[in-house]
C-alpha cells in the first residue's frame, strides 16, 4: 500500500494518463475479484471497460474511487499515487463517478444535485461559511448558474430540474448522476452503466452529451457498460475483464475480433463457430 | 465468590432471555423493541395480579400469563402496529416502540392500580426454598432462572434447527422476499416470532420481579442494559446474545466481590459494565471489519432491490402535497406570533408553565437538528441538556459567572462531548448509534449526574435567572428569543450549501465521499451544533425551575421527549415549540381544568404515547399532517384552481416538511413511477 500520497490538485500532463490502475489485486476472502489488473485512461478520451457479470468491473471502480482498498497494486491520478487516499480526497483531485446502483440524494432536487456538485469543487468555502453568514440568502454566482444550467440542459434534465430525485424514473435518475459527477469539474469520470434503464433515444442523447463534454472540456472517462454497442461506439480503447482478469485491451475493432473476448461472452464453442451473436460485439 | 456468581447468573439469565427476545424480533421483522421492558413489566404485573391478588396457584397463573396473555399481546401488537412498520425508517420503528413503552405502564396502572410493589414472588412457592451447593446458598427462584435459560436455549436451538417453523424463520432472516416467493407467508412467521418474543419478555419479567420489584422504570433500565448484549451480538447472533447476557450478569456481580462493597468506585463501575461490553464489542468489530452497520447481511439482493432507497434512511425532504408552499413559511411565523401573545393574556399559573414549555422547546430543537436535519438517531440529547444545565449552574452559582456566559459555556461543553461522541460513532449504522447513545446517556446519568457536586442529595444546584428575565413573563420572552435564534439558524442551515451537503450525506455517504464531501466533518458539525443547542436549552430549562436538578435529565425521560417531538414533527421548528408547550400544559390542564384524578391524570402521557404509536401509519407527524389538511381545505374552498400543485421539491429549501421515509406515498409530479428505480433494478 502506498504511503506517498498526492496532496496537490492533479494536473494532467501530456502523455500522463488521467487515471491508471497498475497491477491491482482485490480478494474477498477466498474469492479473487481482481487479479493483477492494469487499466489506464489518457486525458480527453473515453476508455470502455466491459465484461460479463461478476467480471470485476464494479470492484475496479471501487478501487479507483477509493471505496475499496486493493490487496495489491496501485492507483494513480494524473501520475500521482492515490492508492490509500480517501474518496473525498480523490474527488478533490479531479475524480468523479456514478454508481451502478443509484446513489442519489433523495431529499434534493435535480438542480440541487448539480449545484452541490459545483459548489463542493468550486465554492468549497460555502460549505461552512453559509452556516454563519446567512448563506441561505446568498444568491448563486453567474458562473455557477451558467455552468449548472448548461449541464442540466446537456443531460436533458431541464424539464425536471426542480423535481425531487426520489420520484424520478430510472433513466432520468442515471442522467442526474452523470450531471452531478460532471458538475464537480472533474478531469476523469468513472461511469458505471450510465445507460442502464435508458431507452434508445435517451441512450443516444447521453452518448452525445458525453462526447460533447470530452471534446469541449478534455474530460477523460472510464465507461462500464452492458450496452456493448454504446461502449464500442464511444470508446477509443476498450479493456475486457473476465473473472477478475484483464483478457483483452485494444481498439474497438481489435476487441470485436478478439477470440478471447468472444469466448468470454459467447462460450468457447459458439465463439469458434462465429455465429449470429456477432452483432453483439 | 460462588455466591456472587450465583446472584450474577440470575441477572445474566434475565439479560440473556431479554437479549434473545430482542434479537429474534429484530432479525425476523427488523424492529428493535424498546418496549420490551414494558412488555415484561405488564406480564409480570399480570402474573402478580393472578397469583398474589387473586390467589391463583403458581402453575395456573404462569400458564395464563405466559400461554394466554403473552401470545395475545404479541399477536395484538403485531396486527395493530408492527406489521405496518416493515418498510418504515428506523426512527419511526424506534419511536413507535418508545410510544408503546410509555403507554403500557399507564394502561397497567389503569387496570391494576397504582400500588408500588417492592417485593414480588417469582416462580418458586413461598417461602422460597434455599439449597446449599458447595457451601453456597442457592434459592429455588435462582435455580428456576437458570433452568429457564437452559431450557429456552435448548428448545430454541431444537426448534430452529429441526422443525419446519424453525426453517421458515431462518429462511425469513436470510431473505423475506425469497421466503415469500417460496410459498411461506412472511406475515404469519412474523406474527409467530412476536408471539414467542412476547412470551420471552413475560418470562424475563416474572423472573425479574423478585429481584427488582414491580417498577416499570426498573424494567426499562434492566432491558436497556440487555441492549448491550444485543449490540455485542451485532443485533443478529442469538448464541452470542445469550452468552454475553450471562457474562454481563456475572461480571456485574463479581465486580462487587472484588471491589469494596460500599465504595463510590464500586457503585460507579457496576452500571458502567454494559457500556464497557458495548465499547469493547464495537471496537473489536470495527477493527475487524472497518464499520458496523445494521444493514450488513440483512436480506438478499432481491430484498434490497424491493426496498427502495434502503430501509434505514431517516428522513426525506420532499413534499408533493404542498399546494401552497408559501404557507409553509407563513404558518410557523403566524403561529409563533400567536404564541408570543400568550404571556400577555395568561394568568401567572399558566405563565409559570409556559416558562418550562418554551425552555423545553429549545431542547427539542436539538432533536430537530440531529435527527431531522442530520438524519442521526441520537437518544442522548437530554444528556447534553443535562450537561448544559449542570455545568452552567456550576459556573454561575459556584464560580460566580454571569448566567448568560455560564449557559454558553455549558453549551460549548455539551458540544465538545457531542463532537467526541459523534467521532466515536462515525463508523456505526443508525441503530447502533441509537443504542450506543442510549447507553452513553445512562452511563453519564449514573457516573456524572449522580456526583454530589451536581446532585446535592437530590436538590440540585440553585441558579438565578438574569435580572432582565427574573419575572416569568420576561423569562418567557427571553426563552422565545433564544428559540427564535436557533430556529432561524436551522432554517438557514436547511436552505444553505451546508444543508445541501448534510442532506447529501444523509442519503448516500458513498456518493458524498466520491463527490468530495467529508462525511466526518458533516457529522461532526451536526452533532456539535445539536449538542450545543441541547446544552443551551438545558441551561434555560434549569433557569425555568431556578434549579439544576440531575433527575430532570434522566435518559429514559429523553426517550419520551423524542417520541413526543417526532409525533409532532421532527423536521419542523414550530412543531418543537408546540410539542414543548403541550407537553407542559396538558398535565396541568387535565388536573386543574378538567379536574381528573388518577388514573386519568396520566391521560396526556397515554395520548402522547398513542400519538407516537400512530406514527406507524402516519410518519409525517401531527403538525405536518394538520398543515397539509389545512392546505387541502383551503384549496377546496378556493375552488381548487387558486394554486398550482407544486411538484415534489420545487418548494423552497426551507419548506416545512416531515416526510420520514422515501417509501411514504408521494404522488409523482412527472410521468414517472415512484419507487420505479428499485422496481427496474429488481427486474434487470
Amino acid at each position: 500500500m502506498s504511503t506517498t500520497e498526492a496532496t496537490q490538485p492533479a494536473e494532467v500532463g501530456a502523455g500522463t494518463p488521467a487515471i491508471e490502475a497498475r497491477n491491482v489485486t482485490v480478494r474477498f476472502g477466498g474469492l479473487v475479484a481482481l487479479s493483477d489488473v492494469s487499466v489506464s485512461v489518457p486525458p480527453g478520451s473515453i476508455v470502455g471497460l466491459v465484461g460479463p457479470n461478476g467480471a470485476g468491473k464494479t470492484t475496479l471502480f471501487g478501487v479507483l474511487s477509493g471505496l475499496l482498498h486493493p490487496q495489491g497494486g496501485d492507483v494513480y491520478l494524473a501520475g500521482q499515487k492515490v492508492t490509500g487516499a480517501a474518496p473525498s480526497k480523490r474527488a478533490r483531485l479531479g475524480l468523479a463517478r456514478t454508481f451502478q446502483q443509484l446513489e442519489l440524494f433523495m431529499g434534493l432536487t435535480v438542480r440541487e444535485h448539480v449545484v452541490l456538485g459545483y459548489r463542493v469543487r468550486k465554492q468549497r468555502k460555502r460549505l461552512w461559511s453559509d452556516l454563519f453568514t446567512a448563506g441561505a440568502l446568498h444568491p448563486a454566482s453567474d458562473e455557477e448558474n451558467t455552468r449548472v444550467d448548461r449541464l442540466v440542459d446537456l443531460l436533458g434534465l431541464t424539464s425536471v430540474a426542480n423535481t425531487a430525485a426520489s420520484v424520478l424514473p430510472l433513466g432520468t435518475a442515471r442522467r442526474v448522476e452523470v450531471a452531478r459527477a460532471l458538475a464537480t469539474g472533474p478531469s476523469i469520470v468513472l461511469l458505471d452503466e450510465p445507460s442502464s434503464g435508458l431507452d434508445g433515444h435517451e441512450t443516444s442523447q447521453l452518448g452525445a452529451a458525453l462526447r460533447t463534454v470530452v471534446e469541449e472540456e478534455r474530460v477523460a472517462m472510464l465507461l462500464v457498460e452492458h450496452d456493448v454497442a454504446m461502449v464500442l461506439g464511444l470508446s477509443s480503447e476498450v479493456a475486457v475483464l473476465d473473472f477478475g482478469v484483464r483478457i483483452a485491451y485494444g481498439t474497438p475493432d481489435e476487441i470485436r475480433n478478439d477470440p478471447a473476448v468472444r469466448a468470454a461472452y459467447l462460450g468457447d464453442d459458439e465463439a469458434v463457430e462465429g455465429t449470429h451473436e456477432d452483432e453483439k460485439l | 465468590m460462588l455466591q456472587f456468581i450465583v446472584v450474577g447468573l440470575v441477572f445474566g439469565s434475565i439479560y440473556a432471555l431479554a437479549a434473545s427476545g430482542l434479537v429474534i424480533t429484530y432479525v425476523s421483522t427488523g424492529v428493535l423493541n424498546f418496549a420490551f421492558g414494558a412488555f415484561a413489566f405488564f406480564i409480570a404485573r399480570f402474573y402478580y395480579f393472578l397469583h398474589v391478588e387473586k390467589e391463583w396457584g403458581i402453575l395456573l397463573s404462569v400458564a395464563v400469563s405466559l400461554l394466554v396473555l403473552a401470545p395475545f399481546m404479541g399477536l395484538f401488537f403485531y396486527m395493530a402496529i408492527f406489521r405496518f412498520l416493515r418498510l418504515s425508517s428506523q426512527l419511526i420503528k424506534v419511536v413507535v416502540t418508545i410510544g408503546l413503552s410509555v403507554v403500557i405502564p399507564v394502561v397497567a396502572v389503569m387496570i391494576f392500580g397504582n400500588d408500588e410493589i417492592f417485593q414480588a414472588p417469582g416462580l418458586a412457592p413461598q417461602p422460597v426454598s434455599v439449597y446449599k451447593v458447595f457451601d453456597t446458598a442457592v434459592t429455588l427462584d435462582q435455580v428456576i432462572s437458570y433452568a429457564c435459560v437452559l431450557g429456552i436455549v435448548v428448545l430454541g436451538a431444537l426448534i430452529l434447527r429441526f422443525t419446519e417453523a424453525g426453517l421458515s424463520v431462518r429462511a425469513m432472516v436470510d431473505s423475506e422476499a425469497m421466503t415469500s416467493l417460496s410459498g411461506s407467508n412472511p406475515s404469519r412467521i412474523a406474527a409467530g416470532v412476536w408471539v414467542v418474543a412476547t412470551m420471552l419478555a413475560g418470562l424475563a419479567g416474572i423472573l425479574a420481579a423478585p429481584v427488582i420489584g414491580l417498577d416499570p422504570n426498573k424494567y426499562t433500565l434492566l432491558i436497556a442494559a440487555a441492549f448491550a448484549a444485543v449490540i455485542a451480538a451485532r443485533l443478529r447472533s442469538l448464541p452470542v446474545a445469550v452468552l454475553i447476557g450471562l457474562l454481563m450478569g456475572v461480571a456485574g456481580s463479581l465486580v462487587q466481590y472484588f471491589l469494596p462493597p460500599d465504595s463510590e468506585v464500586t457503585a460507579n463501575i457496576v452500571p458502567a459494565i454494559p457500556f464497557a461490553f458495548v465499547t469493547v464489542s464495537l471496537i473489536v468489530n470495527i477493527v475487524r471489519q472497518g464499520r458496523v452497520n445494521e444493514e450488513e447481511g440483512v436480506g438478499g439482493a432481491l430484498d434490497r432491490a424491493i426496498t427502495p432507497n434502503g430501509g434505514s434512511r431517516l428522513a426525506a425532504s420532499t413534499d408533493s402535497e404542498n399546494l401552497y408552499p408559501k404557507l409553509n413559511f407563513v404558518f410557523p411565523i403566524v403561529l409563533f406570533a400567536g404564541i408570543c401573545i400568550l404571556p400577555l393574556i395568561f394568568a401567572p399559573y399558566w405563565q409559570s408553565l409556559m416558562v418550562t414549555g418554551v425552555a423545553l422547546a429549545v431542547i427539542f430543537l436539538s432533536y430537530t437538528l440531529v435527527t431531522g436535519e442530520g438524519g442521526m438517531l441520537w437518544l442522548c440529547q437530554i444528556t447534553f441538556a443535562g450537561v448544559g444545565a449542570l455545568a452552567s449552574a456550576q459556573f454561575a452559582t459556584q464560580h460566580g459567572w454571569p448566567i448568560i456566559p455560564a449557559i454558553l459555556m455549558g453549551g460549548l461543553i455539551a458540544a465538545f462531548i457531542g463532537i467526541v461522541l459523534g467521532l466515536l460513532t462515525i463508523r456505526l449504522g443508525n441503530l447502533y448509534v441509537a443504542l450506543v447513545t442510549l447507553t452513553f446517556g445512562l452511563l453519564m446519568e449514573r457516573l456524572v449526574f449522580n456526583l454530589q457536586t451536581f446532585a446535592n442529595f437530590g436538590a440540585g444546584v440553585a441558579v438565578a435567572r438574569p435580572e432582565f428575565a427574573a419575572a416569568d413573563k420576561d423569562f418567557i420572552y427571553f426563552a422565545l428569543a433564544v428559540f427564535a435564534i436557533f430556529a432561524v439558524l436551522i432554517v438557514n442551515l436547511r436552505r444553505s450549501t451546508t444543508g445541501l451537503a448534510l442532506n447529501a450525506v444523509r442519503w448516500s455517504e458513498n456518493a458524498s465521499r466520491t463527490m468530495g464531501l467529508s462525511v466526518i466533518q458533516m457529522k461532526m458539525l451536526v452533532s456539535g451544533l445539536a449538542a450545543f443547542v441541547a446544552g443551551v436549552g438545558g441551561g434555560i430549562y434549569a433557569l425555568s425551575f431556578k434549579q439544576a436538578i440531575p433527575l430532570d435529565y434522566a435518559t429514559l425521560l429523553g426517550l419520551a421527549w423524542l417520541a413526543v417531538l417526532v409525533t409532532f414533527g421532527v423536521r419542523s421548528n414550530i412543531a418543537a415549540l408546540l410539542a414543548g408547550l403541550l407537553f407542559t400544559f396538558s398535565p396541568a390542564f387535565i388536573q386543574t381544568v378538567l379536574k381528573l384524578d388518577a388514573p386519568w391524570s396520566d391521560l396526556p402521557i397515554l395520548l402522547f404515547g398513542l400519538g407516537a404509536i400512530a406514527l406507524a401509519k402516519n410518519p409525517e407527524g401531527t403538525v405536518h399532517q394538520q398543515a397539509m389538511g389545512f392546505q387541502k381545505l383551503l384549496h377546496k374552498a378556493s375552488g381548487g384552481g387558486g394554486a398550482r400543485a407544486v411538484p415534489a421539491a420545487t418548494a423552497y429549501a426551507g419548506r416545512h416538511d416531515a416526510r420520514l421515509h422515501p417509501d411514504d406515498p408521494a404522488p409523482a409530479p412527472e410521468p414517472s413511477q415512484p419507487g420505479g428505480q428499485a422496481a427496474e433494478v429488481a427486474g434487470s
